[in-house]
């Protein structure tokens, strides 16, 4: 068993939640949220993974015998990509409001309610 | 019974469908009237799910899926018991309130209005409702997004948008870090049903790094939507800018949600294994819930616009719910369970007088209202009756939840818990107090220079519409608020519903082998003296300190300017900047996380 996909996916959050934390650009934020949800595809992916194991389809083969990946975490993968989806659609269209409102996507100059 | 369960969910959101299909040949009010059935519809389902599962949880599996006695779960269940019940009646009837209110309060494009508190209202109940963890995330999921699009709803004004955007990314990353430690446990166990983990894990008895984790992240990423402090910050900004009936359901219920998971995880996953470090996990969450209520108190007294201060106020009783969860006993649950209850219908009612100054003056901020509500009698009555339910007075609004509290936190040697409690009380109520006061009675200096920035928003709705209908549903809820202190009986129902929610055996039995649970006689919950002394002070205090605190101009400027100072770094740190949300965010993670990793070993 190999730590790496697990390292990597700890990483790419890391690198998605700098990018949130310094980010100037609203689109630039939502694009590092998408990067922060990357992680936990590789991490769900990395955990249904067997070595030398086959994709989990039994229509045309035979499954006796046949080591295949865990189907559970591909489909939750599935779920997680339609939820990033719906919400970068959502934060994509603020972004948008946003600029028609204060032609900027600075998150520090729109920022209204403060203390 | 058992169909009955998952229609509780599916009536809400096959209406919701059904209006959007339709809605736009449909004339409003006809939407408006599917809308409020459809919710009322949800909650007569969910009464009669909770009068039916009274002697535990009832699981309902999907399709059919039924594990066999012993064998591994494959389906999905719906497991309601009275807690998660209750939950469910409670979230559909306020999100019927909050249709109603909202009958002439959204104007523009009021069909899809309905839809998103429909999908809203079930993803609520059936996050409440189900067995399942990862059916769990989906739900929290599906109530962000429509909760997040609710926020942003009046999208062409300007301000909604910047707390819209806040809200949205630390919730999103909230969610990814329950993600992270759902993949963790289905790691370990090859499960997602929780009885099925919670058995596995126990099974095991190993409580390693991997468990911790899974620990830490699913409860911070929990307490991302529970508001708890250093989490918080997206609340006040959202809570802010929403519209009122909204505000109902996110401060009402949402925010609730967010503790009520922690509490379901806990008891059905990690009691076993985490068990024996019951007293770490008791302080360090005892310890954040004070600092999330006395924070929320202080920033509550610092608020002039009308809705942020309600939503401090949030903060402060998320931290005593937290607190009462963090207590791990079922008298300290229940106390919680109550509490929540009377709180969501007196805040509920508080937000809607906030939606009714909005439309009859077009503005929202304490000090340009000084006097204006004058002219709506009614709506005052409701503010006061609502924040006397929060004050907790003797036998009244949050009272048996409070008295709960503080007696399952002085039998655990707790002592000087009922005091942070009162402290939080005290400074929210005196807030919620002094605004009334200057608003509804005009007392008061013309200016507070201990108060935030003006606030920019004033946008009312540009249609003027009745406000008898939306006063009613305000003093209903109010008074509702008030009686639930006077519901004989509900104390103990509700405690004997927390010793079933903490019976993690007996959930484990139901849920994967069937086996109905045996009814266990519980001891009687008294009120105590010392309960009904404490609710006399916080009363007292409430009323003083509010009635003060419309005089603070008067103090020496020497006490204002050391009091400004003090207070200027918290305010500071609330910039509305989401990359300092999310450094907090990250900071909160990595020190509930370490500290954790330190006491668990």
């Amino acid at each position: 068993m190999t730590y790496l996909p697990y390292a990597l996916s700890v990483w790419i959050f890391v690198c998605g939640l700098y990018g949130i934390v310094s980010s100037r650009n609203l689109i630039h934020i939502t694009v590092c949220v998408s990067v922060c949800q990357s992680a936990t595809y590789v991490l769900l992916l990395a955990i249904g993974y067997r070595k030398h194991g086959t994709a989990p389809i039994f229509s045309d083969m035979p499954t006796r015998g046949r080591t295949i990946v865990d189907p559970i975490v591909q489909s939750l993968t599935l779920t997680d990509i339609v939820v990033s989806v719906a919400v970068a659609a959502l934060l994509l269209t603020f972004a948008l409001k946003v600029f028609e409102h204060h032609h900027s996507l600075d998150p520090g100059e729109i920022a209204g309610l403060k203390g | 019974m058992t169909p009955l369960i998952p229609l509780v969910v599916a009536v809400p959101l096959i209406s919701a469908t059904a209006i959007g299909l339709i809605g736009k040949w449909l004339d409003e009010r006809a939407a408006d009237a599917v809308g409020v059935l459809a919710a009322l519809a949800g909650a007569v389902l969910a009464a009669l799910v909770l009068a039916r599962v009274t002697t535990g949880a009832h699981p309902y599996w999907f399709g059919g899926w039924r594990p066999r006695a012993g064998s591994y779960p494959l389906g999905i269940a719906f497991t309601p018991d009275r807690i998660g019940a209750g939950f469910a009646v409670f979230v559909l009837a306020l999100l019927a309130a909050a249709l109603v209110y909202s009958w002439r309060y959204v104007t523009a494009e009021h069909y899809l209005f309905s839809i998103l508190m429909l999908l809203f209202g079930a993803a609520m109940a059936g996050f409440v409702l189900t067995g399942d963890l990862f059916n769990m995330f989906v739900f929290f999921e599906l109530m962000s997004v429509a909760a997040f699009a609710l926020t942003a709803h009046k999208i062409e004004e300007a301000t909604p948008l910047q707390g819209a955007f806040n809200f949205a990314v630390s919730n999103t990353i909230g969610a990814f870090l329950v993600v992270f430690g759902i993949a963790l446990l289905y790691g370990r166990t090859g499960s997602l049903n929780l009885a099925e983990i919670g058995s596995r894990l126990t099974g095991d008895g190993k409580h390693d790094g991997l468990v911790v984790a899974a620990f830490v992240l699913i409860a911070c990423g929990f307490l991302v939507k529970a508001a708890i402090v250093p989490f918080h910050f997206w609340l006040a900004d959202a809570h802010a800018i929403a519209p009122a009936p909204v505000c109902v359901l996110f401060s009402g219920v949402m925010v609730e949600l967010g503790i009520y998971a922690v509490a379901r995880i806990y008891w059905t996953v990690f009691d076993g294994v985490l068990g024996e470090f019951q007293h770490p996990i008791r302080d360090i969450l005892i310890g954040v819930g004070c600092i999330t209520a006395v924070l929320g108190a202080v920033m509550c007294g610092m608020q002039r616009h009308i809705k942020r201060l309600l939503a401090y106020s949030t903060i402060a009783h998320a931290g005593s719910f937290l607190i009462g969860v963090a207590l791990l006993t079922p008298d300290g649950l229940a106390g919680s369970a109550v509490y929540v209850l009377a709180h969501g219908l007196a805040k509920g009612a508080l937000f809607l007088v906030g939606g009714i100054l909005l439309i009859a003056h077009e503005e929202i901020d304490e000090l340009l209202l000084q006097g204006k509500g004058r002219s709506l009698p009614l709506a005052g009555i409701a503010w006061f009756a609502a924040a006397l339910a929060l004050a907790s007075p003797p036998f009244l609004g949050t009272f048996t939840g409070h008295a709960l509290l503080d007696d399952s936190a002085s039998k655990l040697g707790y002592w000087w818990l009922p005091a942070v409690l009162a402290f939080a009380t005290i400074g929210s109520t005196a807030a919620i107090l002094r605004a009334g006061m200057r608003v509804f009675f005009g007392w008061g200096d013309e200016d507070d220079p201990l108060l935030s920035q003006e606030p920019p928003e004033s946008s009312a709705p540009h249609e003027r519409p009745s406000l008898a209908l939306m006063q009613g549903v305000t003093l209903l809820l109010a008074f509702a608020g008030l009686a639930v202190g006077a519901w004989p009986g509900l104390a103990a129902n509700v405690v004997e519903a927390a010793h079933q929610f903490v019976d993690r055996v007996d959930y484990t039995s139901v849920v994967l082998d069937h086996t109905p649970p045996v009814p266990v006689p519980r001891e009687v919950w008294h009120t105590t003296t010392s309960s009904v002394v404490w609710s006399v002070v916080t009363l007292a205090g409430s009323l003083t300190v509010g009635t003060l605190s419309l005089y603070r101009a008067r103090l020496p400027e020497r006490v204002t300017d050391v009091l400004a100072h003090v207070l200027a770094p918290l305010r500071a740190a609330h910039s509305g900047h989401i990359g300092d949300y999310i450094s907090w965010l990250t900071f909160g993670v990595a020190v509930i996380g370490g500290l954790f990793a330190f006491t668990i070993r």
